[in-house]
């Protein structure tokens, strides 16, 4: 059974089809690219998986279990967890609180249902020795996380997030979604913004992830990063899949060359490589 | 030796007494007034202090009270309990006040009345009508018109105007329910139907809901449990619907300021007051005619009550001497102190309240308040 | 059956004069809500400024009407670009609810301005105009309606002429829909905005002159409730569009009278605010709004705290400044300062409760609880009731209070908490005015406007607390034990679930953070305090009613809590404490009350957002 399964998606805005009839599956550990031009409705993809947005037609099967009618909430407690495009980290909580959040869904409280609330109001009036005890748990693997980025982000663990330069901000932000240990993990664009020696820091860390057996979706601009880790492509044109496969026959598709030619094109210059014949003159 | 010494200490302690003496007897006896002088009820206590003004000074012209000039302080409530009881616990600690008056509605004062009762200071609240406000001790006393009696007095009114099916207007606060509730109750008992009861939130301006409902229910006239503010807006808008039935509003609408901002649809009202500025007392018609020389205005009835509750005051301090405690005794002691409003005026000193009642049965002609001439409309 | 028609057919046309000037206030604020993204709260106020204005050149420079009332609006107009430019343009950097609370302030410092200026005593018109009437059939309409109706439909045709034909109006109608590719193509965002308040100034001024003129009674005190009517009638109708917004005043308009006329004068406020909540709660976008505008639930541009308020900094008294103060604070009535000074503290007091409440709400889940006192009335009648009519102990009653109203507070507002920005602001208006109004009408329950009197003093044990000593420590203890429960509440992991929802909703949620539980959790436990709050009032002065604390409480409070720094509970306590002293200090300033209150709340949000002491 995969682990994400997606049958028939839709969604319109108003008058615009953003997404037309998608299928995309992921399978437990497999590292899924989800490439095409700006405005193919990658990021209205993940919405729809991650929860953030409903579908107008079609199903989203998490572990076989129908997600279409969930909430975030229920999203997240399954095992889904996400980035932003732009990054959204909580620019004014420290680095440590933020990826403390990111494990909210593990939570005793979160877990409880509707006794949610005593333990929640228990945990902040009383501060019982049993949620003490979880908090210290969830501030060692927090530490942990952090420690994954080497120097970059544990050292200021007690700062501001608000104080972090733009490339610490998406790792914390990667870092934040890891603490709930989802069994997917949904990646937009993590790298946009990035310099080459940043991004391929990234990559690194990604392939990481994948050797411990993460499963990703991740949408990418940049070839190299989504060509190093994908096991499978998925590629986007106008709200439709137009490919999908292996890595380097999906780039070599005759429809996605045009269709990268024809609209705005990937991320030029030498980390980013070029599609086509461009690249092989390269 | 020892008796020069004697002597000496003697006159000494005699000059300082006769000196203390001499500095109190210059000391003013104060009231401590408590009252709106801001927000939406400020107008009466502008009005409290017109009244206060010039009974002082006929006052201590006169003399003052125990050879000593009697003075007010006045402290803005704006009617909000809250600030009553902060401001009782000041008058309370303040040794030269020995007697306090105030507030504007029965539930500010009955606020701070368990205050008053505690410290042992008369709280005269000389405008609360509420029948429950003198239940809070034997410091607690009020020589304002007890709605038990305006209300049938207003009843009687309508009735003998030839009134038997009315549409009550009254006021939604808790002086307009008390006295609303009496006012029906009265009317019921002099045959007089109530066929709608509508009340209305002091900011009210729009009426005609109401009034259409009046109409369609086939009214032969409208008693009002209003004030000024509220009742000109009534008459005003009952008048434009084109309904020319009889009108009797309660005493507290005999202020020029009904008229004023009524206009011409005052014309003709019945307002069942609490005594008659025609009144042909000698003592009343110099008193209206010092009051249009000082202010420039008719005769108001909260200005006119806060002089005859200055006087009163007055009269009680003289009874019973600049002292606390003696001044809840002589309220009780008191007897036929002269008043515009009751002609003479003691208490019950059970009820601790004003058992008389003159009543007046007016009606306004030309923007003025004369005597009914029961002729029937 | 003709006396009915005719009694129906009356109502319907005095519903739709009434609605007819609701629609003129509607359209005002329509206007600039599409111009300007901003909800205007000073438009009550300028309002009542109209009705003074034609009150003034007819009855004091004898102008005719056909003058005045062009006058009147001029007048509006003026005021409206005066407040653009000192009480909106300034406060349009900080985003969020600033603005907002701006024009609260603004209005605050009006309806002071012109009780110093007019004194609170009502004014009318010396001689009527258009007082004759005629029958129309089953109706009888007067001359003033029909000045109504022509003028509201002049203005109407007016506005919609200057919004289609001329380059000004197709500009503001650019702007409402997109301001970005407005700004593109030419229009000028600051022009327009001024624009919009002058114009929407103007129609405010207008339907306060034509009021006063039409109950013949001017007064300084009747600016908040008009600007909540046009609220009202925005919303019902669907803010953003100035058709359906004055559509909606109509339909208020009929709405009120009617629901008069069926159930009395006194349920007037029920009714609207009822209309009020029922369409936000179901319809946010309004009966004529288009769905999906986006702008009332989540997506879209979201308006919430967390954009406006700058985080960094937040000053904390150290430890053993802390427990100075606490000392101070304990040690004080030994210094015998006196039983009123005691007692104005005791007030203080709570009053801090309060504004530590309403604090921990709007800074910890970011929820600006503008009716904030409606919980201190439901804890006040709660106690008063278990007390006085229910022979309940003191203790219990005292702590049932705050339960009830935690569990009540957060129902009623439940719906409300998937508002966002503006609408929640509204709805919290609202919820706090329905209280009020339920209360005063639920006579079996409440007594109604008699209030409850003679509620007991105070008892622990065998001591009755009746002194203004006792009444000092009982109020500083519960403060003590509300600080406390907050603090560790904002220390603890809730604290930082609750941050993150302010900070940033979209991802909290994302997290698995279910918004509307905490922020209904946040919420019943800033209650559960104000409700303590109500309760010692109760208490303490012996006397509540529908009145005690109403929304100028309410926003007496939010000031107390911006004043401080919003999420600082140290904070709140010092904006608690300034303002309390305030009307002991300004007794010689007769009426001046509004005015240092609302320029506190201009002055603290322009030069210090963050408050004295800093956000937390």
């Amino acid at each position: 059974m995969p682990l994400l399964e997606c049958v028939g998606l839709s969604r319109s805005f108003g008058g615009l089809r953003a997404l037309r009839d998608v299928d995309l599956s992921v399978e437990v550990g497999e590292v899924v690219g989800l490439i095409g031009p700006n405005g193919a409705g990658k990021t209205t993809l993940l919405n729809l998986v991650s929860g953030l947005d409903r579908s107008d037609s079609g199903s989203i099967l998490f572990r076989g279990e129908e997600l279409s009618r969930s909430g975030p909430e229920r999203r997240a407690a399954l095992g889904l967890a996400r980035t932003f495009q732009s990054g959204r980290t909580f620019l004014n909580l420290s680095v440590r609180d933020n990826v403390l959040l990111g494990a909210h869904a593990r939570r005793a409280a979160s877990r409880s249902g509707a006794a949610r609330w005593a333990i929640e109001l228990a945990e902040a009036l009383l501060r019982p020795a049993s949620l003490r005890a979880e908090e210290e748990r969830l501030e060692a693997e927090a530490a942990e996380l952090l420690g994954g980025f080497g120097e970059r982000l544990a050292p200021r663990a007690a700062d501001k997030a608000y104080v972090l330069s733009y490339a610490n901000r998406r790792r914390l932000e990667i870092a934040r979604a890891l603490a709930s240990r989802p069994a997917l993990l949904l990646l937009d664009e993590p790298t946009a913004g990035m310099n080459p020696s940043e991004t391929l820091e990234t990559l690194e860390y990604l392939r990481a992830l994948k050797a411990r057996g993460q499963a990703m979706l991740v949408i990418e601009h940049k070839l190299p990063l989504v060509l190093g880790i994908s096991d499978k492509l998925v590629a986007m044109d106008e709200g439709r899949k137009i490919a999908e496969g292996g890595p380097d026959e999906v780039i070599r598709d005759q429809r996605v060359v045009e269709a990268f030619l024809g609209k705005a094109s990937p991320k030029a210059g030498p980390e980013a490589g070029h599609m086509g014949p461009a690249s092989e003159e390269d | 030796m020892r008796n020069a010494r004697r002597v000496s200490i003697t006159i000494l302690l005699a000059l300082l007494a006769g000196g203390f003496a001499q500095a109190q007897g210059t000391e003013p006896i104060l009231i401590g007034v408590s009252g709106p002088l801001t927000g939406p009820n400020a107008q009466y206590g502008r009005a409290w202090q017109k009244g206060f003004d010039l009974a002082l000074e006929e006052i201590n012209a006169a003399g003052g009270v125990r050879g000593r000039k009697l003075q007010y302080v006045f402290t803005d409530t704006q009617n909000d309990p809250r600030q009553t009881v902060a401001v009782a616990q000041k008058y309370i600690t303040d040794p030269r006040i020995v007697l306090a008056t105030g507030d504007f509605s029965s539930t500010s004062s009955m606020a701070a009345s368990a205050l008053y009762q505690r410290a042992g200071l008369v709280q005269f609240g000389f405008n609360n009508s509420n029948p429950a406000f003198t239940l809070g001790g034997d410091y607690c006393w009020s020589n304002s018109p007890s709605d038990a009696n305006e209300a049938p007095a207003q009843a009687a009114y309508a009735q003998v105007l030839g009134l038997k099916n009315v549409a009550v207007f009254q006021l939604d606060t808790d002086w307009g329910k008390t006295a609303g509730d009496l006012t029906v109750a009265a009317l019921g008992r002099d045959g007089v139907r109530v066929a709608l009861r509508e009340a209305y939130l002091p900011d009210e301006k729009d009426f005609k809901p109401s009034i259409l409902k009046a109409k369609a229910a086939g009214v032969d006239g409208f008693v009002f449990v209003a004030y000024a503010s509220d009742a000109a807006l009534l008459v005003q808008q009952i008048r434009g619907q084109g309904i020319d039935l009889p009108i009797v509003a309660n005493g507290a609408n005999a202020t020029a300021d009904f008229p004023a901002l009524a206009g011409k649809a005052a014309e003709g009202v019945f307002v069942a007051g609490d005594f008659s500025p025609d009144d042909p007392r000698p003592e009343v018609q110099a008193f209206a005619k010092k009051w249009r020389e000082r202010y420039d205005e008719d005769l108001d009835y909260f200005a006119v009550h806060a002089y005859d509750s200055m006087k009163l005051m007055a009269a009680v301090i003289e009874l019973g001497g600049p002292d606390r405690k003696a001044i809840r005794d002589a309220f009780g002691e008191v007897k036929d102190v002269p008043s515009i409003i009751y002609g003479k005026v003691s208490f019950n000193p059970v009820t601790r309240k004003v058992d008389d009642f003159l009543g007046a049965r007016l009606v306004i002609r030309d923007g003025q308040f004369a005597v009914w001439d029961g002729k029937r409309p | 059956m003709g006396a009915l028609l005719q009694s129906w057919a009356g109502q319907v046309l005095n519903g739709l004069v009434l609605g007819n000037v609701y629609a003129l206030m509607a359209a005002g604020l329509a206007l600039v809500f599409g111009a300007a993204r901003l909800v205007n709260f000073a438009q009550g106020s300028v309002y009542m400024a109209g009705s003074y204005a034609a009150w003034f050149l007819i009855a004091r420079l004898g102008w005719p009407l056909w003058a005045a009332l062009p006058g009147a609006a001029i007048a509006g107009a003026a005021l409206g670009l005066a407040i653009e430019a000192l009480a909106v343009r300034p406060y349009r950097r900080s985003g969020g609810v600033a603005p907002l609370l701006a024009t609260i302030g603004a209005g605050m410092m009006l309806d002071g301005l012109a009780e110093v200026l007019f004194t609170p005593t009502p004014r009318s018109f010396p001689n009527l105009p258009f007082t004759a009437r005629y029958s129309l059939g089953p109706v009888s309409i007067g001359g003033l309606d029909l000045l109504i109706l022509c003028a509201t439909a002049l203005c109407a045709l007016g506005l919609l002429a200057f919004l289609k034909l001329t380059r000004a109006g197709r500009g503001l109608r650019a702007a409402a829909q997109d301001l970005e590719a407005a700004l593109q193509m030419g229009v000028r965002a600051e022009s327009s905005g001024a624009a919009a308040f002058a114009i929407a100034s103007a129609l405010g001024a207008l339907a306060g002159a034509l009021v006063g003129l039409y109950y013949n009674f001017i007064s300084p005190s009747v600016g908040f409730q008009a600007g909540l009517k046009g609220f009202t009638a925005c919303v019902l109708g669907g803010l953003g569009g100035i058709g359906a917004s004055m559509a909606g005043g109509l339909v208020l308009g009929l709405g009120e009278s009617l629901g008069v006329a069926l159930f009395g004068s006194s349920y007037r406020g029920l009714v609207s605010y009822g209309l009020l909540l029922a369409i936000l709660f179901l319809r946010p976008e309004g009966l004529f709004g288009r769905r999906g505008r986006g702008v009332a639930l989540s997506g879209g541009r979201e308006i919430g705290l967390g954009s406006f308020l700058p985080l960094r900094g937040a000053w904390r008294p150290s430890k053993p400044l802390a427990a100075a103060l606490a000392l101070a604070a304990l040690a004080l009535p030994l210094a015998n300062p006196g039983p009123y000074v005691l007692q104005v503290l005791a007030g203080a007091w709570i009053s801090a409760l309060f504004a530590l409440s309403l604090s921990f709400v709007a800074g910890g889940p970011g929820i600006m609880s503008l009716g904030h006192a409606g919980l201190m009335a439901i804890g006040a009648y709660a106690s008063g009731l278990l007390t006085l009519k229910a022979g309940w102990p003191f203790v219990p009653a005292f702590l049932s209070a705050g339960l009830i109203a935690a569990v009540l507070g957060a129902a009623i507002a439940f719906p409300a908490l998937r508002l966002k920005g503006h609408y929640i602001a509204i709805a919290m208006l609202g919820l706090g005015e329905i209280v009020n109004q339920v209360i005063l009408n639920w006579d079996s329950l409440t007594q109604g406007a008699l209030g409850l009197a003679g509620i007991p003093a105070p008892r622990l044990l065998a001591l009755e607390i009746t002194s203004a000593g006792g009444f000092y420590y009982l109020s500083l203890a519960v403060l003590g034990a509300g600080f406390a429960a907050l603090a560790a509440a904002l220390r603890s992991p809730l604290g930082r679930t609750l941050r993150a929802l302010r900070e940033d909703e979209t991802a909290a949620v994302s997290l698995g953070i279910g918004a509307r539980s905490y922020k209904t959790l946040a919420f019943a436990i800033g209650a559960f305090f104000a409700g303590l709050a109500g309760a010692l009032t109760a208490h303490l002065y012996t006397y509540v009613s529908h009145e005690t604390f109403g929304s100028s409480y309410s926003i007496l409070g939010v000031t107390m809590a911006i004043l401080g720094g919003l999420g600082n509970l140290w904070g709140a306590l010092l904006g608690a404490l300034s303002l309390s002293a305030l009307p002991e200090l300004l007794r010689f300033a007769q009426g001046g009350r509004g005015i240092v209150y609302g320029a506190i709340l201009l002055l603290a949000l322009r030069f210090r957002p963050q408050g004295l002491l800093g956000s937390e």
